[in-house]
């Protein structure tokens, strides 16, 4: 795909091109992968994403807060509902950044459970533990700076592995499925919650707007980065709708898999489990 | 057939209203403020003699007549704070609670569990002494809420504020009275004065059988005395 390509697609919100199977398995053939709209080498695509997060750790949270209304905290909750917690499980936080979901498994599994923050990007990761550390949150949790594609568990070590928003982020999101289903119990879930494809088009469209049109300018005045959002829109229409991912989990070997849409969509929730 | 229909539509109206609910996000919403409000209060408390330990990492599940979710309540207690933390669904809890928020009103109000399960107002599973403990930490925990409040406003404020409060308060606690003396009077002496619709159909019903019974006499009467007019004339 030629820049000009790559730029027209960027403007033109109503044919923003959202990535399929096939699409995905040609770019893997080609070893390219897609950084946004672009096609990129997949050498290359983690430390351009590292370069993203580098950039808005700090203000991370307080971006999350302004873009999603706050509703981001309600995603969260709805998450840990799902998972289906007990004291005493091993949790695995997968690109976990600033511990939003660490910080509440952490109190669900008390004293005899565990939790694994992760997170391939070092500052992201170190903004998560300033955070936990000062939320007194210091006895069941372990930092990890950690590839989704290659996790360092043993095979059949976590009860549940949760993912948020980071999915769309890995450059070989079959090898990271098939990565976590290996480190899962037998029994164990996977839960995804990441954007997804809104239901209705007219809240398509309004999100399309606001995703292009505003995110971008509120990164550039908050986070002094309107790029990195600006990668956000466009890695986010480039992510497997529902459907897809809900295949390639079933690919990747796990099983009931399901969906929930939320905000009409706006965001998903898959779970899957490994028996 | 009806009733099966009635049913059936209450099941439509409570699912239609479950995915309206979920897609909002209002349960999470609900157990976020109810966590908030619990954890602050938790931290304002004064009485440090209220202890955890013996409900650290339990559950405790509402499941609230008025509630289309169920609110699962977990203790999280450490050496340097405590924590509630509320969530809409759990696969295993230590004790389950179905009630109503009424009955939750009654407990605040020092009524006894046993009682209330017995009065079939509670249907508690799992262990019931984690609901009378959980019970008994609500009921213990003593907040200041004057000194706190004086912390943001000042003193002065917010002994007015308070004196207004109690003012106010009172006034709606005797309104309540009021409201609550008179409807009781009038269920249990008035509402037996009252003529009831059926009754009043019945009166209607034999003034009706009256008329028709005088006005049948009326024609008899007014035959008889023609016929007698007859005879007199003939004689």
């Amino acid at each position: 795909m030629s820049s000009t390509d790559q730029n027209s697609q960027a403007s033109d919100l109503s044919t923003s091109p959202k990535i399929s199977a096939d699409a995905d398995a040609s770019a893997d053939k080609q070893n390219t992968t897609h950084f946004g709209y672009k096609t990129i080498e997949k050498d290359d695509k983690i430390s351009m994403v590292a370069g993203v997060f580098h950039s808005v750790a700090k203000q991370y949270d307080v971006m999350n807060d302004l873009m999603s209304f706050g509703i981001h905290r309600l995603w969260k909750r709805f998450t840990i509902d799902a998972s289906g917690v007990r004291p005493g499980n091993k949790v695995l936080d997968l690109a976990g950044g600033t511990g939003d979901l660490t910080a509440k498994f952490s109190q669900l599994v008390g004293r005899e459970g565990k939790v694994i923050l992760a997170d391939i990007n070092s500052s992201m990761l170190n903004v998560g533990r300033d955070k936990l550390r000062d939320k007194g949150l210091v006895q069941n949790i372990e930092y990890v700076q950690a590839n989704a594609e290659y996790l360092p568990f043993e095979e059949n070590t976590f009860d549940i592995v949760t993912i948020a928003f980071g999915l769309r982020n890995v450059t070989d999101k079959d090898k990271a499925l098939r990565s976590i289903y290996s480190v899962l119990k037998p029994g164990g879930r996977l839960l995804v919650l990441e954007f997804s494809k809104p239901e209705h088009e007219l809240l398509n469209k309004a999100y399309d707007f606001y995703s292009f049109n505003i995110l971008p300018k509120m990164g550039e005045l908050v986070a002094k980065d309107g790029e990195s959002y600006q990668y956000l829109a466009e890695s986010i229409r480039m992510h497997p709708d529902q459907e897809t991912l809900k295949t390639m989990m079933e690919n990747a070997g796990f099983e009931q898999t399901t969906f929930k849409n939320l905000t009409g969509g706006v965001v998903a929730l898959h779970k899957g489990y490994k028996f | 057939m009806s009733v099966s229909n009635n049913q059936a539509l209450t099941q439509l109206n409570t699912q239609a209203s479950t995915k309206v609910s979920d897609s909002l996000l209002l349960p999470q919403v609900a157990t976020a403020t109810i966590e908030l409000i619990i954890n602050k209060a938790l931290a304002l408390n004064n009485n440090k003699l209220v202890s955890f330990n013996a409900i650290n990492q339990k559950t405790l599940t509402l499941k609230l007549a008025e509630l289309t979710f169920p609110l699962s309540f977990t203790v999280n207690s450490t050496s340097s704070a405590t924590a509630i933390i509320v969530r809409t669904h759990v696969e295993s809890s230590d004790c389950t609670i179905n009630t109503s928020i009424n009955t939750l009103k009654k407990i605040k109000a020092n009524q006894s569990l046993t009682l209330l399960i017995k009065q079939d107002e509670l249907d508690v599973h799992g262990d019931i002494k984690l609901a009378q403990q959980f019970a008994n930490i609500a009921q213990s925990l003593a907040i200041d809420w004057q000194s706190e409040l004086a912390r943001h406003l000042g003193d002065v404020p917010t002994h007015k504020l308070l004196q207004f409060g109690n003012k106010i308060t009172k006034s709606i606690s005797a309104a309540g009275k009021q409201i609550e003396a008179d409807i009781g009077e009038y269920l249990v002496h008035e509402k037996r004065l009252v003529v009831t619709t059926s009754q009043i159909e019945n009166f209607n019903q034999q003034t009706r059988d009256l008329a028709s019974k005088v006005d049948s006499l009326s024609v008899r009467i007014d035959r008889l005395c023609s016929n007698i007019a007859e005879k007199s004339a003939k004689s």
